[in-house]
């Protein structure tokens, strides 16, 4: 009799605190792919650097120049593709800023090293490489960084907000009531 | 330094300016960079034109003393490094420098591959395949033309010496231009973008700065320390001159404490009372 009250009790509680240590665990979770999210722009950056090195090297693993733009045909200008250049570094530096101001969630940090390594490209294409090293260099480690910093930003506010959950649960079982943001 | 304001707000703004100027710096100098050598290889090509139509009448009357004269005097004019020209063969015929006459130039040579590059050698070149630089013994940076001279009617129906009219290139003409004055333009520019680029980053980040810290550092600071002094005194006066939102979180935050202190008074008169009534 009284060991049935015992696992009465027993599966009372725990059907408490399952809820409780799946929220808990959920939340753990959450802030573990948050920390491992606050990396990405780091590993992208650290990608740009390598695709940089091969170009400093002036991507020797290629064909020459010229055997490509015979069978390809003549590249862009270096001028057109500097023109196009500034108009990206402005574009993502712009897109980068308002994703900031406006809290998004993106995810952008590896396509932008896609389009550097296409700079690099085009220039190598053209024989103009050497003169705009420095540009396509600049520009990436510009927009890279302001990336990173956006990303490192919006992934120690949110796991703040998760750690502050966390011990609200701790504290009463449950989670904060969800909150709209006055300033969204 | 990314917990304050002022290190959250001064990062993406200095990261920003400072590269995109870096980025427009570098297009910039390379486009005047293009600019400037296409124009001085355009005056060598002029040069070798100049050249080549002053050396035209002593070819065609086969006089090489007069050929070897001329050459000398152009190459005695301040930035010119060499003038040389060479026959059919690739042998130089006139050279201002004399220990080169009767040499044996290599066709796979730098300046001599882009006509040789194939079995059959170009006979025609535009003015930027025309032009090669490289540095020389002497470590000078040199701008060098490599003219075909072409056979012209008059040259293959000349009674002095006969060239087959099928023959098109009768020689070249090759002709180097000491860099250093462009070089030293392009110098000059460098550094000229690069101090206004110093100025406006400076500029730039110091207006931010000193906007940044009057209109919003500042006043952060005011209400900071209105709101310590007013928990240790009631009554701390208000910080005038607050931006309209400070002004307002300032103004809540008054009448809280005044609020507050009502509550405590109440609180601390109704133990009184009480304390009084027990006595009784």
């Amino acid at each position: 009799m009284e060991q049935a009250e015992k696992n009465k009790t027993g599966a009372i509680g725990e059907a408490a605190s399952t809820p409780q240590a799946s929220l808990r665990q959920g939340l753990l979770d959450e802030i573990k792919r948050l920390r491992r999210f606050s990396n990405r722009g780091l590993w992208a950056l650290s990608l740009f650097l390598m695709v940089s090195t091969l170009a400093w090297r002036d991507f020797w693993f290629l064909p020459a120049a010229q055997v490509i733009t015979a069978a390809l045909g003549a590249p862009p200008t270096p001028l057109v593709t500097s023109l196009v250049l500034v108009l990206y570094t402005f574009s993502a530096i712009i897109l980068s800023l308002s994703r900031m101001m406006s809290g998004l969630d993106h995810k952008s940090s590896f396509c932008h090293v896609g389009y550097l390594a296409g700079f690099y490209l085009f220039y190598y294409f053209a024989e103009a490489l050497a003169d705009n090293y420095w540009a396509v260099f600049g520009a990436g480690f510009t927009v890279l960084c302001l990336e990173s910093y956006r990303i490192w930003t919006f992934c120690s506010e949110r796991v703040t907000r998760k750690l502050e959950q966390l011990a609200f649960l701790d504290r009463t079982g449950r989670l904060p009531p969800e909150e709209e943001s006055l300033y969204d | 330094m990314f917990d304050k304001i002022a290190g959250r707000a001064l990062v993406p703004v200095g990261l920003v300016v400072t590269g995109f100027l870096a980025v427009c710096f570098v297009l910039l100098y390379a486009a005047i960079k293009q600019v400037v050598i296409r124009d001085s290889i355009g005056q060598a090509n002029n040069l070798a034109g100049i050249v080549l139509k002053s050396t035209r009448y002593a070819m065609m009357k086969s006089d090489s003393d007069l050929n070897r004269a001329i050459i000398q005097n152009i190459s005695a004019q301040n930035g010119v490094q060499h003038v040389r020209i060479f026959n059919k063969r690739g042998v130089v015929a006139f050279s201002s420098k004399p220990e080169e006459v009767n040499r044996q130039v290599d066709k796979k040579a730098e300046g001599c591959i882009v006509c040789h590059e194939k079995q059959a050698p170009v006979t025609t070149l535009g003015n930027m395949q025309k032009a090669r630089t490289f540095t020389n013994t002497a470590g000078d940076e040199v701008l060098a033309i490599t003219a075909p001279i072409y056979n012209d009617p008059e040259c293959a129906n000349a009674a002095c010496h006969f060239h087959p009219a099928t023959q098109k290139v009768l020689g070249t003409l090759d002709i180097g231009l000491s860099q250093e004055a462009t070089l030293a333009a392009l110098a000059s520019i460098r550094v000229q973008m690069l101090i206004f680029s110093i100025l406006t980053l400076v500029l730039t980040i110091a207006g931010v700065v000193t906007l940044l810290k009057m209109i919003v550092l500042v006043p952060m600071r005011k209400l900071q320390e209105y709101t310590e002094r007013s928990e240790r005194n009631v009554d701390t006066l208000r910080p005038t001159d607050l931006p309209y939102e400070l002004d307002k979180i300032a103004e809540s935050y008054y009448f809280i404490r005044i609020k507050l202190n009502e509550i405590e008074q109440q609180s601390f008169k109704s133990v009184k009372d009480a304390g009084v009534c027990t006595n009784k």
